[in-house]
This record gives structure tokens, sequence and C-alpha cells, in this order.
């Protein structure tokens, strides 16, 4: 039995796109389209990844990062009319700017007021897409843009080989050294710097990365979709990716793939359960929460708050003592 | 450059040293240094601003006034990492390693930020340089965890560790950045007899190296074997300095810190 579980978890990743990759062939056209943004949230979720789980900085603005990877991709398609792979590529260079330009409040603000920061951006961007109706099209919404590849499934089966080489991606950059460094912001940022660690370089670079995946992954949202609407991209939107990071483990990369995908399904899973929906939902996902936690002795609240990167009763970046 | 020979055989040069806290003078007009390959003690009583001293050597806080010269260059005020770069390293006085990483992960952060040069891309596809680079990291860790004892712990998780080898391991690490000067602040707080014991020959074993080290102490009969010049500190401001048997000796530090029955 112990021998199958480390088998199991040895493999988990390669199982895990194994059946990713047979998912079009044996789901419906609707739960196909699940599964599919399963796969997209996923490559949104490592990049949060990197910047929750390793480095400790907790955003609840990521729905905006995705926006501006599926707007981008989408206005220069319709608008200036580009080739969808010059468009895609950037969207994704467009986005991973200005995700590393949220770095620079994370250079003084630590725990609950960056949090603050990120919802701010997040709802500045998301404002700014409902009112700038000539290009974005506003309230009413952007289509009408090339897909990548021209068939949907093919754009799946891009997205599933992205999403395997962006999983060992990350999980490598977790195991370097760099991502140690990162990991040191986490758990003691005075201890790191004074180690040799460029404390702001490390940030930048942790904001760059989870907005670079946070762009790919809205350009595949556009191309899922073909319609992109404001009301796609609110806070909730980013709550629940944060979610996902949290139910994933923080740290392992399989786990958010996991995570992501099923938290994505389960409102449809749970469809059936009409007006009582969400609130067995939220009961799914505190049990969950609640025995995780109890297994891994991180039980209290103030554990989960350590975790999720700032413990209670410290608001500035650095304790010095 | 500073050309004379008398200030390149000092590697640490403070001037002037002054810190300011609201209306509170933590560190005042403060000078010491630091010669090559000397071990040197900084005492006083509690709050008489020894770690704040540490604490603006390393970048930590931003002094009001005064110098910090670092083999002949300016190093106050630059950022922390760049002040570890160019050479010092320090522990502290509650222990700061990163309790969920190993003792080997630990170790390693003093290697500081990045891969060695290698690129994020290349860590990510796992490129020969990348492996190379990181082979050499392991060897130079091991190395050094080997010296102060810790090798056999390399994969225990940092928090397991007893007290005392946690120390042994923040010392490891600072070594790890390859310092030409260690601050030590408080090494023996919290350790027992035997460890202390074992602490004094591991800071006699750096000193042999060619390191210099500055480190803060309560325990007399610690600063009395060690120390070759000591400070003594009151309420920010050096009341004293000198060799031991000569600084405990001196009125002032009977009066502020070791009172008449004093070692």
């Amino acid at each position: 039995m112990v021998k199958l579980f480390k088998w199991l978890k040895k493999y988990a990743l390669l199982i895990v796109m194994l059946l990713l990759l047979a998912a079009p062939s044996v789901t419906s056209q609707y739960e196909f389209y699940v599964v599919q943004r399963g796969v997209q949230n996923a490559i949104h979720v490592l990049g949060l990844l990197i910047l929750i789980g390793y480095s400790g900085m907790l955003s609840l603005g990521s729905a905006a990062l995705l926006a501006t990877g599926a707007y981008t991709y989408g206005i220069l398609l319709v608008k200036v009319g580009l080739n969808p792979w010059v468009g895609a590529a950037l969207a994704v260079a467009l986005t991973t700017f200005i995700g590393t330009g949220l770095a620079l409040p994370a250079f003084r603000l630590a725990g609950p007021f960056l949090v603050v920061t990120t919802v701010g951006f997040g709802e500045i961007v998301r404002i700014l897409i409902l009112n700038m109706e000539p290009i974005t099209g506003g309230a009413y919404g952007l289509a009408g843009f090339a897909k990548l590849l021209p068939s949907t499934r093919w754009v799946y089966y891009l997205m599933v080989a992205a999403l395997f080489l962006i999983a060992i991606a990350v999980k490598r950059i977790g195991e370097s050294r760099l991502g140690l460094a990162l990991k040191s912001l986490r758990e003691d940022e005075v201890a790191a710097e004074v180690m040799g660690v460029d404390v702001r370089r490390a940030k930048m670079v942790s904001f760059a990365l989870s907005a670079m995946l946070a762009g790919l992954s809205g350009v595949f949202l556009a191309n899922l979709t073909g319609y992109l609407s404001p009301d796609s991209f609110t806070a909730a939107e980013s709550a629940s990716y944060l979610l996902m990071v949290v139910m994933g483990g923080m740290q392992s990369v399989t786990g958010a793939i996991v995570s992501s995908i099923v938290i994505t399904s389960l409102p449809e899973v749970l469809r059936f359960l009409s007006s009582s929906r969400l609130l067995v939902y939220s009961l799914v996902l505190l049990v969950y929460l609640r025995l995780n936690w109890v297994r891994t002795g991180k039980g209290s609240l103030a554990g989960l708050m350590k975790t999720l990167g700032f413990p209670l009763g410290t608001g500035r970046a650095k304790d010095r003592s | 450059m500073v050309g004379s020979t008398n200030t390149a055989r000092e590697v640490l040069n403070v001037k002037g040293l002054t810190k300011k806290f609201g209306g509170l003078v933590a560190v005042d007009d403060l000078d010491i240094n630091v010669k090559e390959g000397q071990i040197c003690a900084l005492i006083g009583p509690n709050g008489s601003g020894k770690t704040t001293v540490l604490n603006l050597i390393t970048g930590v806080y931003k002094n009001d006034r005064g110098v910090v010269d670092f083999a002949g260059q300016h190093v106050q005020n630059l950022p922390p990492h760049t002040i570890c770069w160019k050479g010092i390293a320090r522990t502290f006085q509650n222990i700061r390693i990163l309790s969920s990483q190993t003792v080997f992960q630990n170790a390693l952060l003093g290697k500081g930020y990045g891969n060695g040069g290698v690129s994020i891309l290349q860590t990510a596809l796992n490129t020969k340089k990348y492996r190379e680079a990181t082979a050499a990291c392991t060897e130079e860790v091991d190395r050094i965890l080997e010296f102060v004892g810790l090798l056999d712990l390399k994969n225990e998780y940092a928090r397991n560790l007893p007290y005392g080898k946690q120390r042994i391991l923040e010392i490891a690490r600072a070594l790890i950045t390859g310092p030409k000067l260690l601050l030590l602040d408080e090494p023996a707080a919290g350790l027992n007899s035997q460890e202390i014991h074992a602490l004094m020959e591991l800071i006699k074993r750096i000193s042999e190296r060619g390191i210099s080290i500055l480190l803060i102490e309560h325990r007399m009969e610690i600063v009395g074997k060690l120390a070759d010049w000591v400070f003594v500190l009151n309420h920010g401001a050096k009341i004293a300095e000198g060799t031991f048997d000569k600084v405990k000796e001196d009125p002032a530090v009977i009066q502020a810190y070791l009172g008449r029955g004093g070692r």
C-alpha cells in the first residue's frame, strides 16, 4: 500500500497529464468545456503557486492579469488585425510587464496591506475595461477574434502540452536556488537579505513569472470562450484562484493542477443541487481545508493565516528584531 | 582607496556612527574597528545598542550619521544583500533560520539569490550549465557543513534540530557567504556548557581561517577566553575599549555593567 502510494506520488504529474489527454474522448461537449477551463485555470494557478506558495506574497488581483492577457490578445486581433500567434506573444509580454510593476508596492508592503493593493489593482483593471468601450467593448464584451489553432480540440492539446512544460519548469524552479531564495522571502525576509538575497529582485522575478503565466492563461481563455466580458474578471474570480492554490497544498505543482480542475468543475458537478449548490460547495471546501490542515498540523486559523503569508499581528514588510 | 598600511589591516572601521529612534539615541557617535584576523567583542548592559550596531553595519537599519568602512570601502547604508556580497555575514540573536527547509537548504541560502549566474530558463530546462553550477554549490555547502559538524544532519528539517545545532547552522549559513568579517549576535545564548565549549572551539577555528569576528556576548568567561579586543557600550556610547583584562578593571565598566563582584 505504501509502495503504491509512493509510486502514485512519483508519477502523479504524468498520470494527471495522461488523464487530461484522454479527456476529450470520454467527455461530452459540455464536460469537455469545463475540463478545458480547468486546464486553462491551472496554468494561471501555477503562476500563483510561485507568487503565493513559494514567495508568500498574497495576491487577490490575479484575475486582472488574466484579463490583461485575454483582452490584449482580443484587442490586438480584432482592432489591430494581428496574426493570432503574434497577438498571443505580445499579450503575454504586456501582461508580464504590467505584473512586474505590481512588485513595486510589494517592496514596502506585506501581508494584508499588499492584499489590499492587489485587490485595488484588480478593480482598477476591471473598471478600465468596463469604461474604455471603444477599445474593449465595455459591458458588451469583446468578440470576433480568431483562435491560435483552427479547432478547439487542438487548442486544448496545445494547452495541455504547455501545462506539462510549465509544471516541470515551476517544479524545477521550486527546487533550485532561485526557488529557495523565493521561499526565504516567505519565511524570513530579513534573514534572506542579510544572507545576500536581493529581495527586490526576487520579488520582481516572482511577480514577473506569475504574471507571465497569467497572461498565457488569459490568451487561452480568449481562445476557449471566443468572447470576453469584464464580468469574468471580478474579485470573486481572484479569490477562487487563491482557493485553488491553497487547496492544492501551496507547494505542490501536481496538487495545484488537480485542485484547479476540481474546483473549476465542482460548481458544475453540484449543479443538480440547484439553489443549495453554493452552500454545499462552500461546505465541501471547508471540510477539505479543515481535514487537510489537521493532517498537516496547521489546524488553527493562525496557522492558515501564516501559511497564506500574513501571520496575525504583523503588517510591515519587516520585523527587524 | 585608502592607501596606508595601517588602514589596510583594518577590516572594519566604524567612525561616528549614530542612530536615533525618535528621541532615543540608540547609538551615539560610536567608533570601533576590527583588525584582520582579530576576535573582537561588543559588551554592555541590555538595551545599550549592541544589536543596533550590528544592524547598522549590515545595512538592516540606515544610520543617521557616521561612516562604516569595510576593507577600505564605504558600506554604510547600502542594501543588506550588497553588504553581504562584500563580505560581512552575521547571525541573529533570535535564531532566524528557515524552519520548514532542510539543513542543507538553509545553508545553501548563504549562496544568495539566483542560481549562480544561470538564467531562469536554463533552470527550467535543467541544462548542463545549471546542473554543473548546482553541483559546485552542493559541494561547497557540504564542505562547510562538514567544517561545522552538521554534515550528517544535512537532510533533516531545520525545525527538528536542537537549539544548539540551530545556532551552529546559522553560523554555517553565514560562513557560506564567504565572509571576511563575521558578526555573531549572542551565539552562546541558550546553550548548555558543553555546547558553549564546542561553540568556542568553532569560533577559534573560524578565526584561524583568517575570518575576523565581532561578537556580542553576555557571558564574560567566553569574552575573556576568546576576545582579543573588547568594546564596552552603555546607552549607545562607547565607555571603554581594550583587552578584556584591562576593561574589566575599568571603574566606568564596573559601574555600568559588570558590577562589583565582576569576574
